[in-house]
Formats: C-alpha cells, sequence, structure tokens
C-alpha cells in the first residue's frame, strides 16, 4: 500500500495531551451506570448456584408476589418469545486467520448462547431467570425467592478431565467435548528435523485462567418507545463495536437492528471482557418492551467476576528440536484451549496457532490445537489473546535449552532470531510478519535494562539475603481484527471538523491519537478536530476495537478519506475563484490558485460551501485485511526473599516495535498497563474453583491479585518504529504486545534467581507460597516444583 | 424516611432518603454526581472515595446518613470552572488515566495524601494510594502525577 508523505506531519508523533481528560477528570464523563430514566425499573438475574445442572422447574409465585416485582422471566419465556442464541462469529474468520475445525475438518459447534438456558445451566453463576422490580434492592430480595429445582450433574473445570471417555458432556452435539481438532503445519518436514537433530528439548506448560478485570462492572439502561417500536440500549462496551454489536442484539431480540440505538460513550476499561455481547443487556431491552419501563442493570462487582467473560487458560506441550550448534531445526505443539461453557470465541487459540514459533527462524512446524468444553465462564479474548501464551511456551523453551545444552540464553536468541532482511518473512504455519528489527530491539531493551549493571546489583541482594533474578523473552504478536472501517468527515461551517469512525476506545484515548491524524491529513488545527464514535444514530459502519486494529484501521481510512475531501475543496475553491479545478493546488493547509489572490483553509472554504447551499463531506469505506505484526522485547529483574518466597520486581523495561507511533505518551501509558496484566498472570492472578462444586472461590479483589501501585515496579519503556509496509501510515499496534512478553520475562527472571536450587519452572501464578514451596522441595531434593499448579499436565489424545 | 443535610461541594444538601441510601447512592442518585464511581462491593477498588471533612472516605461503605452534618468534596468540586485543580492538571499533563474511571478516586485519595505529607516521597505514594485500583495505567503515570500534582500545590500555597 502507498505510504503517506510523513514530511508535513506535526501533530503525529507529538504527545498532545488528551481531548478525553477534561470531562473525566471532572466527573463528567458517560459511563454504563451514569445513565437514569423517570420510571425505570431494574433487573437483577437469578444465577446457577451449580456448575452443572438441569433445570428441573422454576417457580416464581412467592417472588412475584413481593413488593415491588413486576415480573421474573425464565428461559421458558425467551423461548416463548422467539428469542434466539447469541451469534458471536466465534470462529476468526477474516482472510488471514488461521482456519480452524471441528474434529475430523469438520464445522465447529460453539454451543448455544441463550438468553436464557432453558435445559440446563453449564457454569456456576449462569444466569437462568430473571427478575424486575421497582427498585434494585426489590428486585435482589425477589431474586433470591426464585425457586429454581436443578438436577445436580458432573461438572467439568479441566480440559484434561472433559476429554477422557465417560466425562460428562456439555453439550450432547460434542462429543468428548471437543469442538476444535485442528492440524496445521508441515508433518513430515517437521519429522524429519526431528529424526536429524541433535537436542531436543520439550516441556508442556499451562497459561491459566484469568480476568480482564476492567474497574467499571457492566451495566445498562433500556428503554423501549411503544409509539415508534424503537429500542435504545445506554451501556458501554468495546471490541466489535456498537455496529456488529447492534446486529448481534437485534438478532437475538428477532428485531430489526434500525429499530435499534445503542449509545456506549465512555467504557471505564475492557482488555477484552466487552468484547462481546452479554445478556443481562439483551434482557433488560426484552424487557423494556414487555412491561413499558426502562430498565436498569448494573453488576455487582461479584456478578462480574463470576460472570465476565474470562481470558487465557491455554495448556500447551512444546519440543523444540536442534542442532548441537544451536540452530533451531524444527518445533511440535499441542494447545488446547478451555473455551468453557460454550464458546464465545476462538480468537486466542486461532491468534497463538499462527505464533507458535515466535521472532525465531524455524524452518519447520506443527501444530495440533484443540479447543474444549468444560463447565466454566465462557473464556473469551483478554488483551492480547493468545499471544502471551504462545509466547510463553517458545520463550520459557528457549531459557530451558539454553540451561540444559549449555547455551548463553541471549546469544541462542541471537542465533535464531529472523533477520530483518528475511521480511517479509512466512513462518513455518504460514504466517507473513511484515517487518521486524528483532535484534535491535534485544540490543535496545538490554540498554535500557541495564544489563551489563545486572551482576553488581545480584552481588548487592546477594548480601542481603536476597536472590536476585535476571529475565529476558522477545515476542511477536499479530495484529488483525474486523477488516472494515468507516470514516465520515464533514467540516461543518462552524469551523470544527467533525469525523465519525466505528471504533470503540476504552480508555485508548482515540478522541486525541484519531485527531492527530485528521488534523496532519488535513492541514487544520488539532483543537477544531472532534472525534465522534460511539452510538449508531450517527456511527452506521466499523469495526470496533480489538486486535490492535483502531489506529491502524482509521489512520487508514482518514488517509483515503482526506485526498477526496481535499479535491471537493478544490472543485469548490475553483467555482469560487472562477478557474479551473486543474489550477487550484492544496499546499501548507491552503487552497491556492496562481490565477486568483484569494485562498483558503478548510474552514474558510466550509463557510463559503454553507453559503453556496453546500457542504463538505466525505464518507469513505476501507477493507483491510493484511495482518500486522507488532514486536518487542522484555527485561525483567526480581529479588526472591528465600525465607517467605515472595517476589519482589525490582527493574522492569520493555521494548515495543508499534509501526508509526502517533501519541508516544498515549502509546506508552498503554504499554504500561499492558505490562501490568503480564505481571499479575505472572505472580498473582488466578481463578480458582472450589473442587468438590465448581464455585468459584475468586468473586472478589479479596480473593483475587489485582496488581497494585506497591506490587508494581517502576517501568521504563522505549518505542521503536518500524514502519509497516501494509498500510498507508505504517502502523503496527501499541497497547497489547507488552502483555505477551511480561509473563515470560518474568518467570524467566525468577527462575534465574532459584537456579541454583536446581529450579527450571515455576507454574503462573508465582505467589510467595508457590515459590517458597519450590524452594523447600528442592531443598529436600524433590522434583515436585516442576509441576503445574494442577499436577503435571498429560495430554490424552 | 430519614432527613439528611451534608454539605457537598460547598452547597448544603438537605434531602429525605431511605435509611438504607448509602452515601455513594445519594451523591449519584439523589445528586446526580455521577463521578464518584462504584467499582466493588468490598471496599477495595477506591473508585467511589470523595473527602469527608477532609479525608479519603470510601462512599460504597458508609451510609449517607452518617455524613449527616458533614462537609464532602467530589471529583465534580475540584474544578474552578475551566481551570482544573493542581492535581487535576497534573492527571492530565503525566497520562495518569486512560479510561478514567478510577481517576476520581485516585485523585481525591492523592489529595488526601498530599494534606497529610506536602511532599510525598515516590514510596509514600505508593503506599498511600494502595487503597486504589487502576487496571490501565499499571499506576506508573499516576504515581508521576501524584508527585507533580503535590509540588504544584505546594507552589500555589
Amino acid at each position: 500500500m502507498n505510504q503517506v508523505d510523513a514530511s508535513s506531519f506535526h501533530e503525529i508523533g507529538r504527545s498532545v495531551r488528551r481531548k478525553e481528560d477534561f470531562r473525566l477528570l471532572t466527573g463528567k464523563g458517560h459511563f454504563a451506570d451514569d445513565y437514569n430514566m423517570p420510571g425505570q425499573a431494574w433487573t437483577v438475574m437469578v444465577r446457577s448456584p451449580h456448575a452443572h445442572a438441569r433445570i428441573v422447574r422454576i417457580d416464581a409465585a412467592k417472588a412475584r408476589a413481593m413488593p415491588g416485582v413486576l415480573a421474573v422471566f425464565s428461559g421458558a419465556d425467551c423461548a416463548a418469545d422467539g428469542l434466539r442464541p447469541f451469534n458471536h462469529n466465534a470462529v476468526p474468520s477474516t482472510k488471514y486467520d488461521m482456519k480452524l475445525t471441528g474434529p475430523g475438518g469438520g464445522s465447529v459447534f460453539v454451543g448455544r448462547h441463550m438468553l436464557l438456558p432453558a435445559d440446563k445451566a453449564r457454569y456456576f453463576g449462569e444466569a437462568v431467570a430473571m427478575v424486575v422490580a421497582e427498585s434494585r434492592e426489590q428486585a435482589e430480595d425477589a431474586a433470591d425467592a426464585v425457586a429454581v429445582d436443578y438436577e445436580p450433574l458432573r461438572f467439568l473445570e479441566r480440559t484434561e478431565d472433559a476429554v477422557v471417555p465417560g466425562a460428562p458432556a456439555v453439550w450432547d452435539e460434542a462429543p468428548n467435548n471437543v469442538l476444535v481438532d485442528a492440524f496445521f503445519g508441515d508433518h513430515a518436514a517437521t519429522e524429519r528435523a526431528f529424526a536429524a537433530a541433535d537436542h531436543v528439548i520439550g516441556h508442556e506448560f499451562h497459561v491459566g485462567r484469568i480476568m480482564p478485570l476492567p474497574l467499571e462492572p457492566r451495566a445498562g439502561l433500556a428503554h423501549y418507545d411503544a409509539a415508534s417500536g424503537n429500542y435504545t440500549l445506554y451501556f458501554s462496551t468495546g471490541g466489535p463495536g456498537i455496529v456488529r454489536q447492534r446486529r448481534q442484539f437485534a438478532a437475538a431480540l428477532a428485531i430489526d437492528q434500525e429499530k435499534l440505538r445503542l449509545v456506549a460513550l465512555d467504557t471505564g476499561g475492557n482488555f477484552g471482557t466487552k468484547n462481546r455481547p452479554y445478556v443481562e443487556h439483551a434482557l433488560a431491552l426484552w424487557a423494556a418492551r414487555k412491561l413499558g419501563r426502562p430498565i436498569k442493570y448494573r453488576a455487582t462487582r461479584h456478578e462480574s467476576m463470576l460472570t465476565e467473560y474470562q481470558g487465557r487458560d491455554l495448556a500447551t506441550k512444546v519440543e523444540l528440536a536442534m542442532r548441537k550448534d544451536g540452530r533451531f531445526l524444527a518445533m511440535r505443539a499441542e494447545n488446547v484451549m478451555n473455551v468453557g461453557a460454550h464458546c464465545v470465541s476462538l480468537s486466542p487459540l486461532a491468534k497463538g496457532a499462527g505464533l507458535i514459533t515466535g521472532s525465531y527462524d524455524i524452518p519447520a512446524a506443527t501444530l495440533r490445537a484443540r479447543g474444549i468444553f468444560t463447565n466454566t465462564v465462557p473464556n473469551n479474548v483478554m488483551r492480547s489473546s493468545g499471544r502471551p501464551e504462545v509466547t510463553f511456551a517458545i520463550e520459557r523453551l528457549i531459557d530451558m535449552a539454553a540451561a540444559e545444552f549449555g547455551f548463553d540464553r541471549i546469544a541462542l536468541r541471537r542465533q535464531n532470531l529472523i533477520r530483518p532482511e528475511q521480511f517479509p518473512y512466512t513462518n513455518a504455519v504460514g504466517s507473513t510478519y511484515d517487518s521486524a528489527t528483532f535484534e535491535a530491539n534485544m540490543d535496545l531493551g538490554m540498554k535500557i535494562a541495564d544489563w551489563g549493571g545486572y551482576e553488581k546489583r545480584r552481588q548487592e541482594a546477594a548480601a542481603r539475603g536476597r536472590l536476585r533474578g535476571l529475565g529476558f523473552a522477545n515476542y511477536i504478536e499479530s495484529s488483525t481484527g474486523s477488516p472494515r472501517e468507516r470514516a465520515e468527515i464533514t467540516v461543518t461551517p462552524t469551523g470544527r471538523v467533525e469525523v465519525v469512525l466505528g471504533t470503540q476506545p476504552s480508555g485508548q484515548s482515540h478522541e486525541t491519537s484519531f485527531a492527530q491524524v485528521a488534523a496532519d491529513l488535513l492541514c487544520v488545527p488539532i483543537d477544531n478536530v472532534e472525534i465522534i464514535l460511539g452510538d449508531t444514530e450517527v456511527v452506521k459502519e466499523g469495526g470496533g476495537s480489538h486486535s490492535g486494529r483502531s489506529m491502524r484501521h482509521a489512520a487508514t481510512v482518514l488517509s483515503l478519506a482526506a485526498p477526496e475531501l481535499i479535491e471537493q475543496g478544490k472543485a469548490l475553491a475553483a467555482d469560487i475563484l472562477g478557474v479551473a479545478p486543474a489550477d487550484v493546488d492544496f499546499a501548507a493547509g491552503r487552497f491556492v490558485s496562481t490565477r486568483a489572490n484569494r485562498t483558503f483553509d478548510f474552514l474558510e472554504l466550509a463557510k463559503e460551501a454553507q453559503a453556496r447551499g453546500g457542504v463538505l463531506k466525505v464518507v469513505k469505506d476501507n477493507e483491510m485485511h493484511t495482518p500486522v505484526f507488532p514486536n518487542g522485547c522484555a527485561v525483567c529483574e526480581v529479588e526472591v526473599d528465600p525465607a517467605t518466597g515472595r517476589v519482589h520486581l525490582t527493574r522492569y523495561a520493555a521494548v515495543d516495535d508499534v509501526g508509526r507511533c502517533i501519541n508516544p505518551m498515549t502509546v506508552d501509558g498503554q504499554t504500561h498497563g499492558s505490562i501490568a496484566h503480564g505481571v499479575g498472570e505472572a505472580l498473582f492472578e488466578q481463578i480458582c474453583l472450589d473442587p468438590a462444586s465448581g464455585r468459584p472461590l475468586t468473586e472478589s479483589f479479596e480473593e483475587y491479585g489485582m496488581p497494585s501501585s506497591t506490587t508494581l515496579p517502576p517501568l521504563t519503556t522505549e518505542i521503536v518504529e518500524v514502519l509497516s509496509p501494509t498500510n498507508p501510515l505504517g502502523i503496527k499496534s501499541g497497547s497489547e504486545g507488552a502483555t505477551a512478553g511480561a509473563p515470560a520475562a518474568i518467570i524467566s527472571g525468577l527462575v534465574d534467581a532459584l537456579k541454583d536450587f536446581g529450579i527450571r519452572d515455576i507454574a503462573m501464578p508465582a505467589t510467595p507460597l508457590a515459590v517458597w514451596q519450590a524452594i523447600e522441595n528442592a531443598k529436600a531434593g524433590s522434583q515436585a516444583n516442576n509441576k503445574a499448579r494442577h499436577g503435571s499436565w498429560k495430554w490424552r489424545a | 424516611m430519614a432527613r439528611v443535610s451534608i454539605k457537598v461541594n460547598g452547597k448544603d444538601e438537605a434531602c429525605e432518603i431511605k435509611p438504607r441510601t448509602l452515601l455513594v447512592e445519594f451523591l449519584r442518585d439523589h445528586l446526580g454526581l455521577t463521578g464518584t464511581h462504584v467499582g466493588c462491593d468490598t471496599t477495595q477498588c477506591g473508585c467511589c472515595i470523595v473527602l469527608i471533612d477532609g479525608k479519603a472516605v470510601n462512599s460504597c461503605t458508609m451510609l449517607a446518613v452518617q455524613a449527616n452534618g458533614a462537609d464532602v468534596t467530589t471529583i465534580e468540586g475540584l474544578a474552578d470552572g475551566g481551570k482544573l485543580h493542581p492535581m487535576q492538571a497534573a492527571f492530565r499533563e503525566h497520562h495518569a488515566l486512560q479510561c478514567g474511571f478510577c481517576t476520581p478516586g485516585f485523585i481525591m485519595s492523592a489529595l488526601e495524601l498530599v494534606a497529610k505529607k506536602k511532599n510525598p516521597t515516590e514510596a509514600d505514594i505508593r503506599y498511600g494510594l494502595l487503597g486504589n485500583m487502576c487496571r490501565c495505567t499499571g499506576y506508573e503515570n499516576i504515581i508521576k502525577a501524584v508527585k507533580a500534582g503535590a509540588e504544584a500545590m505546594a507552589r500555589v500555597g
């Protein structure tokens, strides 16, 4: 794709302070729970107290008779009204996605996400009925009074249990609970390489189930206007954006999408969990029509933690074949994703599948990718979905190979990295990386981390009785996402440049960074640019914000729209000046002609357009499938207190190649948060179920390890800009990459700190107890420390 | 019903409310001050923190009637028209907010922290903000912003 001339940019690349901030800093944001309407009623869900149970009978008589109760609805009522399951588009289907199939190459059965199930509850906390009452308190009390007879069934938490013959079926349609079983790569070449290898190293990892946990619990206000038949939902959302969610909600409610308006202005964090629609929002819309009242829903934190879509949970068995000089020859991987009770997204499995060989030139590889149903909360994309999992596997395996076969872990990486001249590079499972300078990333990362000064710090820590360790990881990730985006640019006579786009930010500063792009492309002051998002009244097309797509897609479609708007301007200026359009130039922000003295900028021209009954406006659509591959590395230093097992992160440095960086301040900021997610995964965060009942034991911030201001270290980050040849501005993506590298770098540092005990692996999260136990086991000569949290993960075909 | 009289952002607010009304519900639902947010049910996230007689308090964990007669400051009470409070301005300058949901609580906590100690160290700030959670920023820029905000407040006295 042709690149845009960057020589005249003065906003792009600058740390412009954010347009969003004034309202957010003064309490004037519009979050999901900030909407209220006169006459609104409240809905509260009745949730399953079993992880897997047949719903025998629902008796709501007592609840219906309680004060203020307006209605109780169940799955049978939904079915009677013709409500349909959500279509989550769970199987990635854009041109460059890895093609996942069902067993035997067939189609993938994803389960049915009914708004309220009538047959079974398939995970603890699944909504089985809804109560509507005048107040939230009345609805809560009545929900407690709905009597549901359940026939509890054996439940499944782990994939290895789900595929055992005789295991209970989450869905009758999915034998052995397998929904995906797909093979990639060149089997024969890989086997040949393994047979010829001097060294083979293998390991099994489990990257555990965690929660995205935005601070804003989900909420919404649904309204139905009987006169027009129009529905409105005020809420907050993310990922697919309101255009796709509008289609999804309308389909579930069996209504025309033109009758549904979605408004989602400020979203209090997402990280993937808001990337798929939630039943409560659809049910509130449905109830608003049935009852003729605005219906409000607000999840408690407890409810959020029970039922918000979760992330990760990939078991992987990997092997690497090497020559005795250290050259990587081939890789084999078997990846198993625990998709939960029904499948809302296979993106993590597919994304990871394309990146198993990481940043390295590995000539041959095979992968078997499987997706398995269990009785757990549906597993969805979570920040950098799929990439932290496979990055963890390859990077940890390289550390292990270095230790096992006597290589320097840095030199081993350098030797096998894909070199800049090899791009575009197609890896052994078919992903074509666009551009990168991996070794330069490593050099920069080690420099900003003061790698050379580490030994002195280690000795100083040792003198204090602390074990210091130094960790390293490279990463590469893929940014794909919904291929379509639309920009609608209007220059108003009042001097505003209004830009409507279909992305859906949840803190990523689109109002600022997109304005930087529009300002530079149209040569208008950034203060005059207003980015408009989040309301289907004005946003008619667009792909939302997921998979690192927003900046790349927005800037690309803007760079296609801007020339058209400039052509319009030239035609108008020519008309005013009485010259031919070909005699008008757009230079330095002004429409000029050598044949006339008057000149105009866009804002002046918009006034002229109005005076002539016209308007300067362009609507441009773009479809772009080609993925880009952000990449980078992380260096982490840890200190372990061997007496308590407490891991203290002392230094952390990250290098991220994001392609062209529009706003370094916001990219760095997102990198910080991205690192924090990786720190949480590596050290603190874990969803635990009571093995007897399947009840989650992590239902509040008291039980779940959120990173805090005292558990995160100061973060040093550097942005690298290797422009991607795939789009006009050379953009890759920020925000997600640092999450991909963090867990591997942190565990690498931790294992380095503990290497004198003979410890070569620690399962995540490396809590003080886990670390202390590993040390004690090592002292006692036990190998138990090498086992994953749930025991060694065993592959069962 | 119970009658409460609370000074909120300098304005006397007198209302008849249900006795079970939490202070945060009073602020959000009765006064429409939706800048104070609710992020959890266990007094841990800090999104709902307001200043009560200068003390940072989780408004989700006290009844409105307990604040009867008190002087409450919320995030809406800090800016002077279009001019941000120095702490708010520091959050903007140092990009200490992304989604902005936790931000009001952080700013109120930061104000209490600075009131207790004019020039807090990084460690003071990190420990002083333990009652606030942020999922977007990794805390990095929040720490910088609070330090800068404290310095700016010291300059303006």
